[in-house]
């Protein structure tokens, strides 16, 4: 399977540059999932290496060959378009087999090909089928099913499940999953959704305002967060940023801010020690907070619940620490009642500290 | 909502029945007195009581006919030539203003070029003129300008082919007419086309490009049969109004390629007015119209059937 390599791409629309100088390498068959807000420039370099649009500077490099002259025919590659962009007049057999037919395939070649894929997606019965009698899920499985009848080395997803309803977008997630560990294909997936970034990704690209944030697997990014963007973005309910200063006590750092005093330790105390500016971000997730009444005060935060939201097994607080407001995950056993007054224990390893000028994480 | 009353039922059924009269009248009226004599609908004894005839039918096709009806001695009528000339202009002229016209509309739409705004609006522009306005100057141009010389290599062979006199112009002549009717009928084409094809959506293309689509498989294969309801409707428009259209013709055609519009007006003389005859061209006038938009509008709703463009 090809691979793919984008070298300082970079896109503008008259003097509006909204791509500047993208950098980044597909390795054979991975799975990459390009996420980000609206407006981040994700979709627009997806379009850019399918060929709608074209590149107002770099290259687009596949096996090495520079592409971006070439029409997306001669590229190589498939797509899902987030409206699945279906042929209406065409019936399901018909959608699956236009790229073929067009290739001028053989009659027999092409039945068995669009055979094959409908049965790998689950369709064989609708064949006969025109799009508008099918509803979104199985539309959505004839998108994929045209995708895979290119036999193409290039897969691309353009938001390919925002249209679905919330538990269909599940499913289909889990069936996305399955079919990419079974076809080997160089895929790149679209989306703003960081969960479908999360569970899909071999690999996963933060964007943001034109520039890559942020590339590696999904435990990287979740773990180890270059910047304060990446680390709000990936992980749901998103990380809490309190703002706060070092302060040097008895030989040890702490950061200190409105209701909190945290002492550093380990990996994390010798880098504050070691960075120059003294105004801080500090970021904790909801899920490394816990309720530990006899915590140590020095590891954990004082809050005031204001809201409990009960979703099944795990329930959010939403509390208050000085004026900056602190999402919690805790058990919904966990007795707690709105008003009170309570101390979380921060985790070991749970502390994650930005310069709050750069945003960049220490 | 209220289930109607029947007193607004009533009042809507009579609303209904004029309407029904008013557009089926004229038709009925000019059916039943295709079938009487002249004198019959003159006397003005009108009711239904009369005995029906199909002799105007048979002076109106006498140039068709197999036999020779009775009471002709002379058919002076030409009505199966000029049904021919009219087929044949509006069928021609049709299919070349929808061919040009989807490739104008789809251009117009989906393509940046430079005064792409200022033609979209002058195409309007050219309807906005009266036809009226436009015969003077295409007559004086068919007639002196646009000609091939007679000894001219073209021309000569035309000469040589059809026979006739005088350089090789483009008054009387099919291609004359259909030419004006194409310009006449474009921009309301173009215009009705260019709504259809906005609304389909760049992303069908666009997955079409991806699946090895060139330019032209593009517009064939994907954008054309989905708006294959507006070329219907655009058919239907540009035939109708070529196949009646009566200023243009009148004064562009000659004896051989007069058109059936033409040919009803000859009729009338200031001495004579046939009604039985020209009630009966105009009943046969009335037919390919109504085939023809019959089979177009089959079009339109097999189209909104099919769920359109929304996928």
């Amino acid at each position: 399977m090809p691979t793919i390599r984008l070298d300082s791409l970079v896109k503008r629309y008259g003097d509006v540059e909204v791509l500047h100088g993208i950098d980044l390498e597909m390795a054979d068959n991975e799975f990459t999932v390009l996420v980000g807000p609206s407006g981040c420039g994700k979709s627009t370099t997806l379009r850019m290496i399918a060929g709608l649009e074209d590149v107002s500077d770099g290259e687009i490099f596949v096996n090495d060959n520079p592409v971006s002259h070439l029409e997306p025919k001669e590229r190589d590659l498939a797509m899902v378009f987030q409206d699945y962009a279906l042929y209406p007049h065409m019936n399901v057999a018909q959608n699956i087999s236009f790229a073929l037919r067009l290739a001028r395939r053989p009659k027999a070649e092409i039945d068995a090909k669009v055979k094959e894929v409908a049965d790998m997606v689950g369709l064989t019965e609708f064949l006969a089928r025109k799009p508008g009698a099918l509803s979104g899920g199985q539309r959505q499985r004839v998108a994929m099913a045209r995708a895979l009848a290119k036999d193409s080395g290039i897969f691309l997803f353009d938001e390919p499940l925002s249209n679905l309803d919330a538990k269909l977008r599940g499913q289909m997630r889990a069936e996305l999953a399955m079919m990419s560990q079974r076809v080997e294909k160089n895929m790149i997936y679209v989306t703003h959704d960081q969960i479908e970034a999360m569970t899909l990704a071999d690999r996963i690209v933060v964007m943001h305002g034109g520039y890559i944030q942020q590339q590696g697997t999904p435990e990287e990014l979740f773990k180890r967060p270059v910047n304060k963007f990446v680390a709000g973005f990936m992980g749901m309910p998103p990380m809490n940023f309190l703002d706060g200063e070092f302060v040097e006590r008895d030989g040890e750092i702490f950061v200190s801010g409105q209701g909190f005093d945290v002492r550093l330790e380990g990996e994390v105390a010798r880098k504050a020690s070691s960075h120059g500016n003294k105004a801080v971000t500090l970021g904790v997730r909801p899920s490394d907070l816990s309720f530990d009444g006899a915590a140590e005060p020095a590891r954990s935060l004082t809050l005031d619940v204001l809201v409990s939201e009960y979703v099944g097994a795990q329930s959010v607080l939403l509390c208050k620490c000085g004026a900056a407001q602190v999402m919690v995950e805790i058990n919904s056993e966990t007795p707690v009642a709105l008003g009170q007054t309570l101390i979380f224990a921060v985790n070991s390893g749970g502390i994650h500290l930005f310069d709050r000028a750069s945003e960049v994480a220490l | 909502m209220a289930a109607p009353t029947a007193k607004q039922n009533s009042a809507f059924f009579a609303v209904i029945a004029v309407l029904v009269f008013m557009s089926v009248g004229p038709v009925l009226l000019m059916f039943v007195n295709s079938f009487k004599l002249d004198v019959d609908i003159i006397s003005g004894s009108t009711g239904l009581i009369f005995l029906p005839t199909i002799q105007n039918y048979e002076t109106a096709l006498c140039d068709v006919l197999w036999y020779e009806p009775e009471h002709l001695d002379f058919c002076a009528l030409k009505f199966g030539g000029a049904f021919i000339n009219s087929l044949i202009i509006a069928l021609i002229s049709t299919v070349l203003t929808l061919i040009i016209g989807c490739m104008a509309a789809y251009a117009l739409v989906r393509f940046r070029f430079m005064g792409r705004d200022t033609v979209s609006l002058s195409t309007l522009m050219v309807r906005m003129v009266p036809p009226a306005v436009l015969l003077v100057p295409v007559f004086g141009l068919w007639n002196n300008e646009f000609c091939l010389d007679r000894d001219g290599l073209v021309g000569g062979a035309i000469r040589e082919a059809f026979g006739g006199r005088g350089d090789v112009c483009l008054a009387g002549t099919h291609s004359g007419i259909i030419l004006i009717y194409v310009a006449m009928n474009l921009p309301f084409v173009i215009w009705i086309l260019q709504s259809f094809i906005v609304q389909v959506p760049r992303s069908l293309e666009e997955a079409a490009r991806v699946d090895g689509a060139g330019p032209f498989q593009v517009f064939f294969k994907v954008v054309l049969p989905l708006i294959k309801p507006g070329l219907a409707a655009a058919a239907i428009f540009t035939f109708r109004i070529a196949w009646n259209e009566y200023l243009l013709a009148s004064a562009l055609s000659d004896r051989d390629t007069k058109t059936v519009p033409i040919l009803i007006v000859n009729n009338m003389s200031e001495f004579n007015v046939e009604w039985g005859v020209i009630m009966a061209t105009g009943m046969l006038l009335a037919i390919p119209p109504i085939i023809f938009t019959l089979l177009a509008s089959r079009q339109i709703i097999t189209g909104m059937t099919a769920g359109a463009v929304k996928g």
